[in-house]
């Protein structure tokens, strides 16, 4: 994949009659402020965290005069993260555990089984793709108000899965179509069983779209915000995305450094995922998309 | 790949498929069966049911009644409803011209002008596209707020007058675009990636060709790399376009839709409807609507593309 890139890439020795010296210095310039007009919301904080609210209303703009951490505990307190960040983190295993295997296996079913039933069927999954969870918020709510689940955590990630199955029984779909045929013949002339093929020789080679997924399907549940929202009232189950939203409803920013503080808190798990795994996600990002 | 099918379609086993179909069968099915039933049951149920509550008066308690399209006709002389419709369309509009051009500027800047640092700045424009909506809407407020905000004690600073007399998020014609343009801040992240994805993959002897007949970068971008990518632009469009028209998150957490209706969008509507003033036939009546319009720009996307085909 990086020596590809690297061969289509267009370097600046391509173009050698052009002199793009002055040019390309100013575009450079123009990327680098763009880029920084991208990350200061995240750095800026930082320079109010430390300090008291009435250093902050004196003097916005000076440096720390020292490291208080007292506003990162008061923040800590009142948006409760790691509470939210577990009840996060159980939708997001919930929505992976639901979304991915029903999926892997319907794609396998629509690549390798074609019939006209499976056609008709395949039609009827792929159009819940265009169908926003907007639409059908209310009845929604309604349904699990009915089967008892609206405030638990199943309430969020249950929904959640039945709008991210179209998409990844498309991308499955797609990929088991490209794998050899004669894999599976082999095997089934060894004795090999409609299941078996599926456990033992399919699912393994589908692993690059089985990692993709999990990352999607998990960022997905991450920042998921308006399903939360409707299904859950009940503070000991608010999502991390709950927690920030209703700091931001009770204190707002009039103490200024504790809401630099809550903000620097509730951006950290993302960032830190995001620095550890940003290769993962571009590139699984792409992937879906241009497949999708 | 012809050859499998044809191969498979002369193997003398079939007789032998035939004893083994309903093995087939019952494993077709026990696959296909959790993700129908998903969808079945958390899709197109509520999806009847969306368009059958659009039909009545029903509030949640006590029973519903029929009342046929009056929902509809309610929404189209309500205020807020109509508020709501203009922006959405204002934000498409808006959108597709301003953020997009930005993206492709940026995808084909990052491409062309490839050295040591603007290599990793990809990564960097990533980042604001991967925060949840919650924490932009906490870091659009930290830029936007009145008084604390880093606008507001920028202009302290600098006695900046006139930009501490503009209120961002309180004035009803800015605050639309304050939060347009932490919207951009936040999604163009991902039109650049995928544009410049899109940009990356124009085959090498196509670039040199036009190297050879003397291109400079910029007809480069303007005759090669901008037909070749239309495809991916008005994918990115559409996305940007149905995106509009379910827009909640943003408006929701940094406004709530307000000052008045300034920056109301269709889902909050529907969601003031359906969820704070329990009003849940007019809120299905506003899904309806929200789905009819991504449907219908989805359509429109499709059919201009096959014409182009066809020309």
């Amino acid at each position: 994949m990086k020596t590809k890139t690297a061969k289509l890439s267009l370097g600046a020795e391509s173009f050698p009659h052009y002199r793009p010296k002055l040019k390309e210095i100013l575009v450079t310039l123009i990327l680098v402020l763009l880029a920084l007009t991208v990350i200061l919301p995240l750095i800026l904080p930082w320079m109010f965290v430390f300090k008291t609210r009435l250093e902050f209303a004196y003097n916005p703009w000076g440096w720390p005069t020292e490291l208080r951490w007292l506003n990162f505990v008061e923040a800590w307190k009142v948006i409760r993260i790691g509470q939210g960040l577990l009840n996060t983190l159980y939708v997001c295993l919930g929505a992976i555990v639901c979304t991915v295997p029903s999926a892997a296996m319907a794609g396998y079913v629509f690549a390798r089984y074609r019939s006209k039933v499976t056609e008709v069927l395949f039609y009827f999954i792929l159009a819940g793709y265009f169908v926003p969870v907007q639409m059908v918020l209310i009845p929604l709510y309604q349904l699990c108000g009915l089967m008892g689940i609206t405030d638990t955590l199943p309430g969020l990630f249950l929904p959640m899965t039945a709008f991210g199955i179209p998409f990844w029984t498309i991308i499955y779909r797609s990929f088991f179509v490209k794998l050899p045929n004669e894999l599976a013949e082999a095997a089934r002339i060894d004795g090999a069983g409609h299941t078996s093929i599926f456990v033992r020789i399919m699912l393994p080679l589908a692993k690059p779209a089985t990692v993709l997924a999990t990352l999607l399907v998990f960022m997905g549940a991450w920042s998921d915000y308006l399903l939360s929202l409707i299904m859950i009232n009940s503070a000991d189950r608010y999502t991390m995305q709950l927690r920030v939203s209703q700091f931001l409803n009770a204190y707002g920013a009039d103490h200024m450094p504790r809401y630099a503080a809550a903000a620097i808190i509730a951006a950290a798990p993302t960032v830190i995922l995001y620095m550890i795994g940003h290769r993962w996600i571009i590139q699984s990002t792409l992937a879906g998309a241009i497949k999708g | 790949m012809n050859m499998n099918v044809k191969a498979y379609a002369m193997m003398p086993g079939k007789k032998k498929m035939k004893t083994r179909d309903w093995n087939a069968l019952l494993f077709k099915s026990v696959l296909l069966l959790p993700a129908i039933l998903f969808l079945a049951v958390f899709m197109y149920y509520p999806i009847e049911e969306t368009f059958r509550l659009s039909m009545t008066r029903s509030t949640g308690l006590g029973p519903t009644q029929f009342i046929g399209f009056q929902n509809y006709v309610r929404l189209f002389q309500n205020e807020e409803f109509l508020m709501g419709l203009k922006n959405a369309l204002l934000w498409a509009f808006w959108s597709v011209c301003i953020q997009i051009p930005l993206a492709f500027f940026i995808a084909f800047s990052l491409s062309v002008y490839k050295n040591k640092i603007t290599k990793p700045l990809r990564v960097i424009y990533y980042l604001s596209n991967v925060l949840p909506s919650a924490i932009t809407a906490m870091l659009g407020k930290f830029m936007f707020a009145p008084r604390n905000g880093v606008m507001a004690t920028l202009s302290a600073k600098f006695k900046w007058e006139w930009l501490g007399k503009i209120d961002f998020l309180g004035n009803p014609d800015l605050a639309f675009w304050s939060i347009f343009a932490v919207a951009t801040w936040a999604y163009s992240g991902f039109y650049i990636v995928y544009l410049m994805a899109n940009i990356e993959q124009i085959p090498k002897d196509i670039q040199e060709a036009a190297q050879l007949d003397g291109a400079t970068r910029w007809q480069y971008a303007r005759f090669i790399v901008l037909p070749m990518t239309s495809y991916a632009l008005r994918i990115v469009s559409l996305l940007c376009i149905v995106g509009s028209m379910k827009l909640f998150d943003l408006p929701w957490l940094m406004t709530s839709g307000g000052p008045g209706y300034a920056t109301s969008t269709l889902g909050i509507v529907l969601y003031k409807n359906g969820f704070l003033n329990w009003q849940y036939g007019r809120g299905a009546a506003v899904g309806v609507i929200i789905f009819l319009l991504s449907l219908f720009f989805t359509i429109l996307q499709f059919s201009l593309q096959r014409k182009d085909r066809d020309a």
